[in-house]
């Protein structure tokens, strides 16, 4: 445990064994050390500590740019075209500019955890005292912040622990971010290089954020059986008063459920959240629904079943003052970084603005007292609701949707405007015609944006067009979801192992982050399905997390309904919220402690390149949408996980791609004998972003191979890429002479096919090393 | 390879279900009192590879909907083959028939339940000779040492009762024989580096009385691995000379355990938890855990939750084995293990067992000597040390015999760890008077560890 200084002053201090006079005693840390395991060689790691690693990666998975902007307009010299080889006038080159906006991009993500980790934990240790303890799994978690002993050094017991982690964060943000001023940084690699660092931050501040809440609120503690809770707009009973919560930060909405409680009301009032706040909210209380992902914003408010929405902070749509104030629903502000230039009542009675609500002499009001707010926001939804009668925004029948969309003339400057370029003026003059099914179609596909109506000069709602022409399906969105489980319980890791070497389990695919999909939720559903039937562990988290619960199989079974939650074969884990993608890291680095017995404690270099080579771990953001995302995804990069992400997902800049056409690339060194051998393209891609789902699902399989995969391991895997990738390419993939390293390694099934295949390739046979990156690890015999 | 199969042979319809109402028709099964598949080793002579026969109705005879009982026989021949690896060669049937799209197959020996899907049955899978030709090329491609397959289907139920009686006395008679063997009585072992992917260090013995830590490779296991690919990740270790019998010490098992863990161990008991214990990767399903107090071991095994009796967990004491290396009084063990007559032999094996969890108390009933059984606390029994000291002097544990033995002044007194808060600072001891003036102690950071009483060593 660590404690920040101390100052002591004295002015006289008289004893038996000493007399002290104006002594002053400054102590810069005190380091009460109870933690045997030495402390390794790099713990609070600077900008710098890690560049090593940083660049060994980088090298091999050189960035591919994809400028989303010629243009830097970041000082007064500009706008400068950075096109071809143009420089602009501080110097800077187009692939260094590119870096350096993923570099704030990262910033912002990690600043934004972290910010929620401070506020959070502040929060916490206010109630709950900084000496609470930390547990997040019982006696089934040994490794209780595996990323914070990794990067710091430290073991935390209390929530005080936790404080100079994130003092160590925002110092390095600070310099991050100080890094992208004109006239620092010049060139790319380098800027990538603290995007990496910037990532490592990330998963500090999502890890101290998560074992925070989840030791101090009392969520499920690694708890493979974690209970269901109800997912889906048509989950909501509509004649209970509604208060929906949209966000991250939970204290608001916990504060809801406790007044709740406290006044007897809980079967009264009905409390639905969005985002990653209703997922922390089911860990909270399964009494608690899920509405759906960031997607459902704008038109569950205007279906007018919320009657009162409290906001906290991120993925908050910047109108929802507007939006709920047409459905005349209060909005509550509770945020510090989202006050939406609503007047500060936190410090009025609650009586009055209780008043002022139900009276609508106030449309919203920013309180930043949580447990005001759980007050005022249940208070308000039981004076208000009688009064509002569920008013909504939406169309009201079919007529009115044929009505609005005879004023279409289709100019198609809504479909312009469409992320996902969705067929809207067809299916708007269809609707016209009295046809609504184009709009039903297209409500399974739309990300709820409501990019398409601003542009429209017939002032057509088109997004409520599109939700109202789907009525049906939003009553029938009664899904299920497990909720957050948070941390692996280690015995879990244990028990994978075995089946992992015998060639049992494929490998690890994570479904995490936001909802920015081409097509819908459904596509992540389908995708974890597929990959549990196939025996791969599958964990899911964030917006991803609910879109995979959002699809029923012909049983009419939700994904959790049909798989388990524990980590093993074919299991699908649903950590909990963005913050609980920490467990997700946390879990492949205790692989290393738990199997390999590798020091975690301030030894980054070392376990990354353990998990980088060893652990067949894949993440997959298919709707990856902000810049948390780029900061998550970056945390992964520099552990050594790929990351896959949808066709949005080009919109970051640039890819990380290796070439296995160039054998040189691929070298490792052998830790046994110390020599450099061909490890294969294994995993080939650090960064990718795939088009389509199909193309996604062909890129995860082959994304699990690592140098040390046994042959069983190998064959495994091998057969579920080469198996997908007839199904949804076509025949067998060209390259799969790269990754077959003896004949052992080919799928029995399928041995003619490959060996004539190998044949053909001029194949060669190459060892199984026990594969490394740093020259320091290699093995060096014992004497005697 | 399966060309001429109707339906789809792969690997990723190893966990695919067919449930009742997509089920053309069931063999074996819970409605069926007699069924059994069995792998049996034949001179050459005695088999036609590739023959497939079929005694009763075929699958396209069978009413839809209904249930049959079902014999599966498959006769193997080749030089390298021995009766001892049929039980392993029989495991591979399950998985091969799990392979063919649409059909289910589950459990084993006299157990097992098959399903065939309505849509494999449409697509053309109407015969038993369609599967056995799939296993017959499995069988060929990955054991090379099995060069003559032949497979009977019987469904016939007058045709399986005989051969049932048959099977199940072999079951029994290849258990028994599992049972009884013993390390004297092979020469060779088994080692697997398939850890190794993940624990560099570590190597696995198997021997006929020490299982893989994992619990999932036996002596046979590893014999057929070792037989089908020399080179391949599970290998054969000579035992050499046997330097220790108590403790299980063979020159070989030393000899490759040093080339295998590029010399970090290079000696090796296979029945003690002292000394140079068997080394623990981390998927080991169980620990035997020394007790200093009360001179005796805890077992505790993954599924246990509490604190054992120690105070410690599972997971924490876990962490304390695993990874390659030898560490006394840690052991890494599998549940297999505990029922061998050579479980930690050298240090006294149930004997010395003084604690473990209720559940795997009584999944080892059989195995645990049954004076001795009574008196091994359970956490119903004990919770602390000092609990569990006296329950084992009520019970008469045999190592309350060892207490008195053993009882000597203790080595070393070591006072209660100094630790001092900022609160009071001994700015000097008696004696003395240091006055300070106008002082000013600046550090940068004050690092406060506890005095640590050292480790009690094993033995």
């Amino acid at each position: 445990m660590s404690r920040k200084g101390v100052n002591i002053k004295i002015k006289e201090l008289n004893s038996d064994i000493a007399q002290l006079r104006d002594i002053s005693l400054t102590i810069g840390a005190i380091n009460n050390d109870t933690w045997d395991e030495p402390m390794g060689p790099t713990p609070f790691p600077s900008l710098t500590t890690l560049r090593n690693w940083d660049l060994t990666l980088l090298n091999r998975y050189k960035p591919f740019y994809l400028p989303f902007c010629d243009l830097c307009c970041l000082c007064t010299y500009g706008k400068c075209d950075l096109s071809g080889t143009k420089r602009g006038a501080c110097g800077i080159s187009m692939p260094a500019q590119q870096s350096r906006t993923v570099l704030i991009t990262a910033c912002i993500g990690a600043s934004t955890h972290c910010g929620h980790a401070r506020h959070l934990l502040d929060h916490l240790i206010e109630k709950y005292g900084g000496d609470f303890l930390i547990n997040v799994g019982d006696t089934g978690v040994e490794v209780e912040a595996p990323v914070i002993r990794l990067v710091c050094g430290i073991k935390p017991v209390t929530l005080s622990d936790l404080e100079p982690v994130l003092d160590y964060c925002e110092n390095q943000i600070t310099q991050l971010l100080a890094v992208t001023h004109t006239g620092q940084e010049g060139y790319q690699l380098d800027f990538e290089s603290k995007v990496l660092h910037a990532g490592m931050i990330d998963q500090l501040g999502m890890e101290v954020a998560d074992i925070a809440q989840i030791s101090a609120l009392g969520f499920p503690k690694a708890d493979p059986e974690s209970s269901l809770a109800d997912l889906g707009l048509g989950t909501v009973d509509t004649g209970k008063p509604v208060i929906l919560v949209i966000g991250h930060n939970v204290p608001p909405s916990t504060e809801i459920i406790d007044y709740l409680q406290k006044k007897s009301l809980t079967s009264d009032v009905e409390v639905t959240g969005i985002c990653c706040t209703a997922l922390d909210i089911t860990r909270y209380s399964s009494k608690a629904k899920i509405i759906g992902p960031i997607s459902w914003q704008l038109r569950y408010i205007r279906s007018g079943i919320p009657d009162v929405v409290v906001i906290d902070e991120q993925c908050v749509r910047a109108d929802t003052l507007q939006e709920s104030a047409h459905i005349r629903a209060p909005l509550i502000a509770t945020s510090e970084k989202n006050c939406l230039g609503l007047p500060d009542r936190t410090d009025d009675p609650v009586d009055e603005i209780v008043h002022d609500f139900i009276t609508g002499k106030q449309t919203g009001a920013l309180i930043l007292d949580p447990v005001k707010v759980g007050e005022v926001a249940v208070r308000t939804s039981i004076g208000i609701a009688p009064l509002r009668k569920k008013h909504k925004t939406l169309p009201k029948d079919t007529d009115a949707i044929i009505a609005l969309a005879k004023k279409c003339t289709q100019c198609v400057l809504c479909r312009r405007a469409c992320p996902n370029d969705l067929p809207l003026p067809a299916a708007i003059k269809a609707a016209a015609q009295g046809n609504l099914s184009g709009l039903d179609e297209i409500y399974d596909d739309c990300l709820g944006c409501g990019r398409c109506e601003p542009p429209c000069a017939q002032k057509i709602p088109i997004h409520s067009l599109i939700v109202a022409a789907a009525g049906k399906k939003t009553r029938d969105e009664t899904y299920c979801i497990r909720t957050g489980r948070g941390a692996i319980q280690d015995v879990e890791i244990r028990k994978v192992g075995g089946p992992i070497v015998l060639g049992e389990i494929p490998g690890i695919v994570a479904f995490v982050g936001c909802a920015n999909y081409p097509k819908g939720s459904r596509e992540v559903a389908e995708m974890c399905m597929e990959f549990a039937k196939r025996r791969y562990i599958v964990c899911t988290s964030g917006c991803s997390a609910m879109s995979a619960g959002m699809y029923r199989n012909e049983d009419g079974k939700t994904a959790y309904e049909q798989y388990s939650g524990h980590f093993e074969a074919g299991g699908i884990v649903n950590v909990g919220s963005c913050v609980s993608n920490a467990h997700i890291a946390g879990a492949a680095i205790k692989i290393a402690s738990i199997f390999a017995k590798r020091p975690l404690r301030g030894n980054y270099e070392e376990i990354a390149d353990y998990v980088y080579n060893r652990v067949g771990a894949v993440g997959v953001a298919w709707g990856a949408m902000s810049q948390k995302a780029a900061a998550i995804a970056a945390g992964f990069w520099r552990l050594g996980i790929p990351v896959v992400v949808g066709p949005h997902g080009t919109k970051y800049r640039r890819m990380l791609l290796g070439r296995s056409d160039k054998e040189e690339d691929w070298y490792v060194y052998d830790a046994r004998t110390g020599k450099k051998v061909y490890g294969g393209p294994v995993p080939e891609h650090l960064f990718f972003a795939a088009e389509t789902k199909e193309e996604a699902m062909v890129m995860i399989a082959k994304l699990t191979m690592r140098p040390n995969d046994t042959s069983k391991g190998r064959a495994n895997k091998l057969a579920n890429y080469i198996d997908l990738h007839k199904r949804l390419v076509g025949g067998i993939p060209p390259d799969v002479h790269l990754f077959v390293r003896t004949l052992s390694d080919v799928p029995l099934t399928m041995k003619d096919e490959i060996v004539t295949h190998l044949h053909d390739h001029s194949w060669k046979e190459n060892p199984i090393p026990d594969p490394t990156l740093l020259k320091r690890m290699i093995h060096k015999e014992k004497e005697g | 390879m399966f060309e001429n199969i109707p339906v789809e042979v792969g690997l990723v319809h190893e966990g695919e279900r067919v449930r009742k109402n997509d089920m053309q028709v069931e063999l074996g099964g819970p409605s069926e009192s007699e069924k059994f598949e069995i792998v049996r080793v034949l001179p050459m002579d005695q088999v036609t590879d590739g023959k497939i026969e079929i005694i009763g109705p075929d699958l396209s005879e069978m009413e839809p909907g209904a249930h049959y009982p079902i014999g599966i026989l498959v006769e193997v021949a080749g030089t390298r083959i021995e009766t001892d690896l049929e039980g392993v060669v029989e495991r591979r049937v399950h998985e091969y028939a799990n392979y063919i799209e649409g059909f289910m197959h589950l459990n084993q020996r006299y157990d097992i339940w098959i399903r065939l899907s309505k849509k494999s049955f449409k697509k053309g899978l109407t015969s038993f000779t369609l599967i056995g030709r799939v296993m017959h090329e499995l069988f060929r491609n990955e054991l090379p040492i099995i060069e003559r397959v032949q497979i009977t289907f019987i469904t016939d139920w007058e045709k399986i009762h005989p051969l049932y009686a048959e099977a199940m006395a072999t079951y029994e008679a290849r258990d028994a024989r599992a049972r009884g063997l013993s390390d004297d009585d092979v020469d060779e072992f088994y080692g697997c580096a398939l850890c190794q992917s993940f624990a560099p260090t570590h190597v696995c013995v198997i021997t006929p009385q020490r299982y893989a830590n994992c619990g999932a490779i036996s002596w046979f296991d590893g014999r057929a691995a070792a037989g089908i690919d020399p080179k391949g990740p599970i290998f054969a270790i000579d035992k050499g000379e046997c330097l220790d019998r108590e403790n299980g010490e063979y020159t070989g098992i030393n000899e490759s355990a040093k080339k295998r863990s590029m010399g970090e161990v290079d000696r090796v008991y296979l029945y003690s938890a002292f000394g140079y214990p068997h080394t623990s990767c981390g998927c080991f399903e169980g620990i035997a855990f020394y007790i200093p107090e009360v001179d005796g071991f805890g077992i505790v095994h993954r599924g246990f939750r509490q604190v054992t009796v120690n105070g410690l967990a599972f997971s924490t004491m876990a962490d304390s084995t695993a990874g390659g290396r030898q560490v006394e009084g840690f052991h890494g063990i599998s549940i297999e293990y505990m029922r061998s007559s050579k479980f930690m032999h050298a240090d006294g094996g149930y004997n010395r067992v003084v604690w473990m969890p209720s559940e795997i108390k009584e999944r080892l009933k059989e195995y645990i000597p049954a004076e001795v059984y009574d008196a091994i606390a359970t956490e119903k029994d004990a919770e602390s040390v000092a609990d569990l000291k006296t329950f084992l002097e009520t019970h008469h544990h045999p190592v309350v015999k060892r207490w008195i033995k053993e009882e000597e002044p203790a080595e070393e007194t070591t006072g209660a760890p100094v630790v001092f808060s900022a609160g009071d600072i001994p700015v000097t001891m008696g004696g003395f008077r240091v006055i300070l003036k106008n002082a000013k102690i600046t550090a940068e950071k004050v690092i406060i560890l506890p005095v640590k009483p050292p480790v009690q060593k094993g033995r």
